[in-house]
């Protein structure tokens, strides 16, 4: 899973991919603003069929995060 | 095609006054609703308190519905989202971040949600958040801003959703009006004409100021920060640009800009302070009266959707007359 969700924050951030890395930060580490965020969001939706509610999103500070968000979703991959 | 907003929030025309911090109080915000547009109190910074006699005030004023803005990085935005659901508020308004979290709360008493947003994918989201409207900002906006333009994202947003779009920011005239319904929007939110509304309370140099304001007088501070704002060029702003070039701490950047807005439109100093306005401010010439600003834009956009529609159809190939002799 880390790859792909590395591929989609890479793409959206427009940075390279090994920058972003588990513990990453997306304001601070990767300067990421709000409105990166609900694009991020988005694709992330759209690559693991989950619906991920705007009230969550300031749950989601780092990669990491997202990954177990999604897990809790029930995604495996 | 989505309603208008004045049949969505019952009001009689599709304006909407924006939450101006500091600016957007209730003597300002009453005479709005008074005149038949929606006005806002704009929460910006102030406590639970100011925002409980705000409201208090409105509903002496006027029988009309209004709206409060929420500025959702108030430390308080808590507790003021919770007065506000006491207070049955006909409509919020949200600026500076994501209301996702408070939106079912806020429409169990029917009160109708808008978050302001800058971003197609930020409209989708507050769609399925619940939002009845959202409000479209371009970055001719004074204040806070966000990168895209109003003639931009408007009409992708409008195709994004199935709610209505208010379009905002450069809109001060029938012009901007007739424009903006143009892109689709469902009515507009103009911030800096109601700025120097004769019932505005803002510091009478903050208002000379926007008036004496050029096409391009005004300037983006704090890009560095991930929170740009629009203000007028001045002393103030010269040197937080000067500090962010040479890559000033937040903390120092936001030393400078602490009270900065207060002081300019409190008490009017325009040299130090943070006099934040539109691009459209060029466009600003006098200081009228809420129901002249109104009456000016709803008569001016009326005549000219009907010029301008026989001039489109003349220059796509069919004539008014020929429109008519059909009919």
């Amino acid at each position: 899973m880390f790859e792909k969700v590395q591929k989609i924050i890479a793409e959206q951030l427009g940075i390279e991919a090994a920058a972003v890395q588990p513990e990453s930060k997306f304001k601070e580490d990767l300067n990421a603003d709000s409105l990166d965020l609900f694009e991020m969001v988005m694709a992330m939706e759209e690559a693991f069929d989950v619906e991920i509610p705007s009230e969550d999103l300031e749950n989601l500070a780092t990669v990491q995060d997202v990954m177990d968000y999604i897990k809790n979703k029930g995604v495996e991959e | 095609m989505a309603e208008m907003i004045n049949e969505l929030l019952s009001i009689r025309y599709p304006i909407i006054q924006g939450g101006m911090a500091w600016v957007a109080t209730w003597e300002l915000a009453s005479a709005v609703s008074n005149a038949g547009g929606l006005g806002i109190i704009g929460v910006g910074g102030a406590d639970v308190q100011w925002v409980e006699q705000q409201i208090r005030q409105m509903k002496a004023h006027t029988d009309q519905p209004f709206g409060v803005n929420l500025m959702l990085m108030n430390p308080q935005a808590d507790e003021i989202a919770d007065l506000l659901v006491r207070e049955r508020i006909p409509v919020i308004t949200t600026g500076a971040g994501n209301p996702g979290k408070y939106i079912t709360h806020w429409k169990e008493n029917g009160t109708k949600v808008i978050p302001v947003i800058a971003s197609v994918a930020m409209a989708r989201m507050m769609e399925r958040a619940g939002a009845d409207a959202v409000v479209a900002e371009g970055t001719e906006s004074g204040g806070h801003i966000g990168q895209a333009t109003t003639m931009t994202l408007v009409p992708q947003v409008v195709d994004a959703v199935q709610i209505p779009v208010i379009a905002a920011g450069g809109i001060a005239d029938a012009r901007g009006f007739a424009a903006a319904l143009m892109l689709g929007a469902a009515g507009v939110q103009m911030g800096t004409r109601f700025v120097v509304a004769r019932e505005s309370i803002v510091h009478e140099a903050y208002k000379e100021r926007v008036i004496k304001a050029k096409d391009i007088d005004s300037e983006v501070t704090g890009r560095s920060t991930g929170h740009p704002i629009r203000v007028l060029r001045n002393q103030m702003t010269r040197e937080y640009l000067r500090m962010e070039q040479n890559g000033a701490s937040l903390e120092q950047l936001e030393q400078l800009t602490l009270g900065a807005l207060r002081k300019a439109v409190v008490d009017g100093d325009v040299v130090q302070g943070s006099v934040m306005a539109g691009q459209i401010a060029g466009l600003i010439h006098g200081c009228d009266t809420c129901e002249e600003i109104i009456s000016e834009i709803i008569t001016g956009a009326r005549k000219l959707l009907e010029q301008r529609f026989c001039l489109g159809e003349n220059a796509i190939g069919n004539t008014c007359s020929d429109r008519f002799a059909n009919a």
